[in-house]
């Protein structure tokens, strides 16, 4: 392959390369990608298409039109600013790939493509875009430094090619030197990127994706709403669990807490008489969101969320503490917590304080805090409804000793009766909650939770209904969950008197577990780890890894025993000793044939002259600077007069060497090392 | 007081750096990008920024490894006339052990032209290339050279990484050459020639030898081959003009003293090419009586440093035999 094809194929390649970002960023759809690459494919082939095709003017007018187009759609038809800019910017590289006419245009090419990648990084989040950049560095250090070669290589007036071009053109060597420029130009990336102080507070991305409003996470919740997205296996957000008192896999009853609601109509349930606060930023920047109350094990959790399109933050619970980019936060008085601020959602770190399950003799020894008059009120208000509802639950729960025994009575009811299905529709026209009680006694989880709340509130026990996530799937490789929209999941608070809130979860839902395995856990771990130190790399993680280095560094003592457990055992280090040696002996060899660097050098300077310089040295006599070798040897020869026949001998075999580059028998170069080897001067004991 | 090294070359940098048009873009994009990270505070501008930082380092790096321990010798042409180009020489050799030199672009420096430009593509560690160019120096003298710079744009054409100027030689310009005026050549052959008593190119006979293999055909001597059966030739005698003194006037305009001086040296070689001895004299000029090659390269180095408003010398008196003519003079 010429260079000037492989110019131009890595020139395409780039642009292909931008054309993926905004594909992958969500500024290009299907449509303009297929005429983007349309576009692409017919301007490589425009030499073929000029040849057969009279197209003498044909080109002005249509890169006319399309400038035209250009222009209406950045002022009148794009979305956005930024959508007219992208267009603008694809008719751009269009046009320049249809007019370029030398190689030297190649440039302007790639800085046009590198600018699409620009625009697709206000929006392009998902890891996709770490490919995206590593093909657009690979090709472009291999075309700048190609366009280098011909550029420089192309003879000019006022220039002369020594040797011509050809020196270059060795296709292994090219490809070698751009890898390495490749991978060096990857690494101090990847070090300047993490160094760089984030010292700008981030704000709002160009376009945030905001995400579509999910369905259940809004103030007001219709009955089966989750049914909706509870086939949606898209992953709604990933909690690594940072640091907890329990080993996170064995959490099994684990849920993800997010929005409570207190009033139901009959068909929905809402956040009613909610009392919300603002929170501003405390001066250890968090949040304290709950009082610490040392009766469960903890866990820090950091959730990468997904942008659902809700304020909702999700945690454990009972959150205690919560660490965000926001200014501030809003906390009702059910724990819901809530940031208006979308960019600050998607990354954020938060400590629970896990539940543990009341025990009995708890409920009767802890402090008796009743709810009082309102917060009851609250938390039993009821819709009209059917009596047999109430009937059902007094029935069910006949003979319990207190409000604890009731509420589990009713859980293990509901799960143990009814089915939990996602098949909601409608077969009769009795309120829903009642169908579901009688006629189909399937349903989805709120209908569980709805059901649950309504008969405890019946029978005069305070109850509220929790939306959230279900605990999602555990992932190994990245230690974190992995919470998918179907995870999506409703389930009940009651108030014991002796324990304050405590969840239920009647739903007989299974846990949604999926075959997911191998290459994609990785793949997924990999997205968290590009979530979290690339998209979410911040002054804090700069710090923090700062003070741990430091940290480290004034602990750092040197060891020993740790230090000899840690090398491998000495056969290895010998064998590999051994190995380094054959290597660098074999390379030797091979330059050494190959006429390299060290035989060379011979040649500028024998080795029988060096070793008659080295013991004239020890005798004192050095040549001066722009003495001739002959001069030397003369005034050596002044010195050492007995010496004269062998430096006359060793000097004039040095000039045929050096100045008549005669190449000199084995046993001439014997005799010559052997005659400067005479001059040593004899070591006396 | 001298400075200290680390200040001096701060001021003067073994090696300068300078963005080419690429580079400039390279950079507004890079500080751009910057500015636009930290107001957004989006980590994927900061990568692509830091990407465009990179790659300046890198360039930075893989220009310094392919320019240093480059060394550039000269190999200068014997003799220099002013106003003919002489063709220079230098040689590029790479004192590396290891790593190549791709993409040395060598500057010959001209004052008052534009620089010119040879282009090496690559230097095997080790090894050495030998690089040609033509130059035309105006004046007599001892001239310095402008000399090269060893430049590189190697590895992406961001950036001028350029070495300090090099092989600023002295180098010494005899006057131009022009022929010998015909009022000069009257002058010489007034004069008449002389036999010289050797062998030579003239007309008289001086022996015949033997034919041997190579000898010109014309010169068979037909008679004497007749005579004696083997082929005979003629060896003739060398002729030889006058010893002369040239004696260089000192006054006129410049533009004419220069003349003056190139046509001293055009007769001074014409002699000395012709066997004769010659010796120059003038105001603070004294070349003694000598012939050859290496009077003639005395009698040009005189005349190429010569200095008409310097003290006179003053000449010995002109020897019987020797005649004199006066160039420069009215």
């Amino acid at each position: 392959m010429s260079i000037a094809l492989a110019v131009r194929l890595a020139t395409y390649l780039l642009v292909l390369d931008g054309i993926v970002a905004l594909v992958l960023a969500g500024l290009l759809g299907p449509a303009g990608a297929a005429v983007a690459l349309g576009a692409l494919a017919l301007s490589w082939g425009q030499e073929w298409i000029r040849a057969r095709i009279r197209t003498r003017g044909l080109g002005a007018v249509l890169v006319g039109v399309a400038a035209v187009a250009s222009i209406v759609d950045l002022v009148y038809l794009a979305e956005t600013l930024l959508d007219g800019f992208v267009h603008l910017l694809l008719f751009l590289v269009l046009a320049r790939l249809f007019t370029a006419e030398s190689v030297r245009n190649a440039h302007t090419i790639a800085f046009l493509a590198f600018f699409m990648l620009v625009a697709a990084s206000s929006a392009a989040f998902d890891v996709g875009f770490l490919g995206v950049f590593i093909a657009f560095l690979l090709l472009s250090t291999w075309l700048l430094l190609l366009q280098h070669v011909l550029t420089e290589s192309a003879p000019a007036p006022n220039r002369v090619v020594a040797g011509g071009a050809a020196q270059w053109a060795s296709p292994r060597m090219l490809m070698g030197l751009a890898a390495a420029a490749a991978i060096a130009t990857f690494l101090i990336t990847t070090a300047l990127f993490f160094v760089i102080p984030r010292v700008g507070l981030a704000a709002l991305p160009f376009r945030g994706k905001i995400g579509s409003l999910v369905t259940g996470f809004s103030d007001r919740v219709e009955l089966g709403a989750y049914g909706q997205i509870q086939n949606d296996a898209s992953i709604a957000m990933r909690v690594h669990v940072v640091e907890g008192a329990v080993e996170p896999e064995q959490l099994t009853a684990l849920r993800w807490r997010g929005i409570v609601f207190d009033q139901f109509d009959g068909r929905a349930w809402s956040v009613g008489r909610a009392n919300r606060v603002t929170l501003r930023r405390s001066p250890a920047s968090d949040y304290r969101v709950g009082p610490f109350r040392g009766r469960g094990p903890q866990l820090i959790q950091e959730v990468f969320l997904e942008p659902i399109g809700t304020e909702i933050i999700f945690a454990a619970p009972r959150a205690l503490r919560l660490e965000t980019r926001a200014a501030e936060i809003t906390l009702d008085d059910m724990g819901s917590i809530a940031v208006p601020s979308p960019s600050a959602r998607l990354h954020y770190r938060i400590e629970s304080e896990l539940e543990t399950p009341p025990t009995l003799g708890a409920l009767r020894s802890g402090p008796r805090q009743p709810l009082d008059e309102p917060a009851a009120a609250r938390y039993l208000q009821l819709p009209t409804m059917a009596p047999r509802i109430a009937a059902l639950a007094r029935q069910v729960t006949a003979g319990s000793r207190d409000a604890h025994e009731a509420a589990l009575r009713l859980t293990a009811h509901l799960s143990r009766e009814y089915r939990y299905s996602l098949n909601l529709e409608r077969r009769t026209k009795l309120p829903p909650l009642e169908e579901f009680l009688f006629d189909s006694r399937a349903g989805n989880c709120e209908y569980f939770a709805a059901a649950l709340a309504v008969m405890l509130r019946t029978l005069g026990i305070p109850s509220r209904v929790v939306g959230g996530f279900q605990r999602g799937e555990w992932n190994p490789y990245g230690r974190y969950f992995t919470v998918r929209m179907r995870d999506a999941h409703a389930w009940v608070e009651v108030h014991l008197a002796g324990a304050g809130w405590v969840s239920l979860d009647p739903s007989p839902r299974a846990d949604a577990e999926d075959g997911t395995v191998g290459a994609s856990l990785y793949l997924d771990a990999l997205r968290l780890r590009w979530y979290r130190y690339v998209i979410n790399w911040s002054l804090r993680d700069q710090v923090e890894v700062a003070t741990t280095i430091r940290r480290q560094a004034t602990a750092w003592r040197f060891d020993r025993a740790a230090l000899r457990e840690w090398l491998p055992p000495r056969a290895v280090v010998a064998g590999a000793l051994l190995a380094a040696a054959g290597v660098v002996i074999l390379v030797r060899l091979r330059r050494r044939r190959a006429g390299g660097p060290a035989a060379r050098a011979t040649a500028a300077l024998p080795r029988f002259y060096a070793r008659l310089l080295r013991a004239l040295a020890r005798r004192g006599l050095r040549p001066g600077a722009g003495e001739t070798a002959r001069e030397f040897a003369a005034r050596a020869a002044r010195a050492l007069p007995a010496a004269a026949p062998a430096l006359e001998g060793v000097t004039a075999g040095y000039e045929r060497v050096r100045f008549g580059a005669v190449t000199l028998e084995a046993s001439e170069l014997a005799a010559l090392e052997a005659a400067a080897a005479s001059l040593r001067p004899s070591r006396t004991r | 007081m001298r400075a200290p090294d680390w200040l001096r070359r701060l001021w003067h940098p073994r090696r300068t750096i300078w963005p080419t048009r690429d580079g400039w873009w390279t950079l507004f994009a890079a500080v751009g990008l910057g500015v636009a990270a930290v107001n957004t505070g989006n980590n994927l501008l900061y990568l692509l920024s830091s990407m465009l930082l990179a790659l300046v380092v890198v360039s930075g790096i893989l220009s310094e490894a392919v320019i240093r321990r480059l060394r550039v010798a000269a190999m200068l042409p014997e003799e220099i006339y002013a106003g003919r180009p002489a063709l220079m020489g230098a040689t590029v050799t790479s004192a590396k052990r290891w790593v190549p030199s791709y993409s040395i672009t060598i500057e010959v420096l001209e004052a008052g032209r534009a620089a010119r430009f040879i282009y090496i593509p690559r230097i095997p560690a080790g090894e050495g290339r030998l690089i040609t160019w033509e130059a035309t120096l105006p004046r007599r003298g001892r001239r310095r050279l402008d000399g090269l710079r060893v430049t590189t744009r190697f590895p992406f054409g961001i950036f001028l990484k350029a070495g300090q100027p090099t092989l600023r030689e002295d180098v010494l310009v005899f006057p131009a050459p022009v022929p010998v005026p015909t009022h000069l050549l009257r002058q010489l052959s007034a004069g008449g020639a002389v036999a010289a008593r050797r062998r030579g190119r003239g007309s008289d006979l001086h022996n015949l030898r033997d034919y041997r293999a190579g000898d010109d055909p014309r010169l068979v001597h037909w008679k004497s081959s007749a005579k004696t059966g083997t082929l005979t030739v003629r060896e003739t005698e060398a002729e030889t003009a006058l010893d002369t003194r040239i004696v260089l006037g000192s006054g006129g305009d410049p533009a004419r003293l220069e003349e003056a001086i190139s046509e001293a040296a055009a007769l001074a070689a014409h002699l000395l090419g012709a066997g004769a001895q010659v010796e120059l004299a003038g105001r603070g000029l004294w070349v003694p009586p000598g012939r050859g090659p290496g009077q003639r390269r005395r009698a040009l180095t005189a005349l190429a440093l010569w200095d008409p408003a310097a003290a006179d010398v003053g000449a010995p008196p002109l020897r019987p035999g020797v005649r004199e003519i006066r160039v420069g003079l009215g």
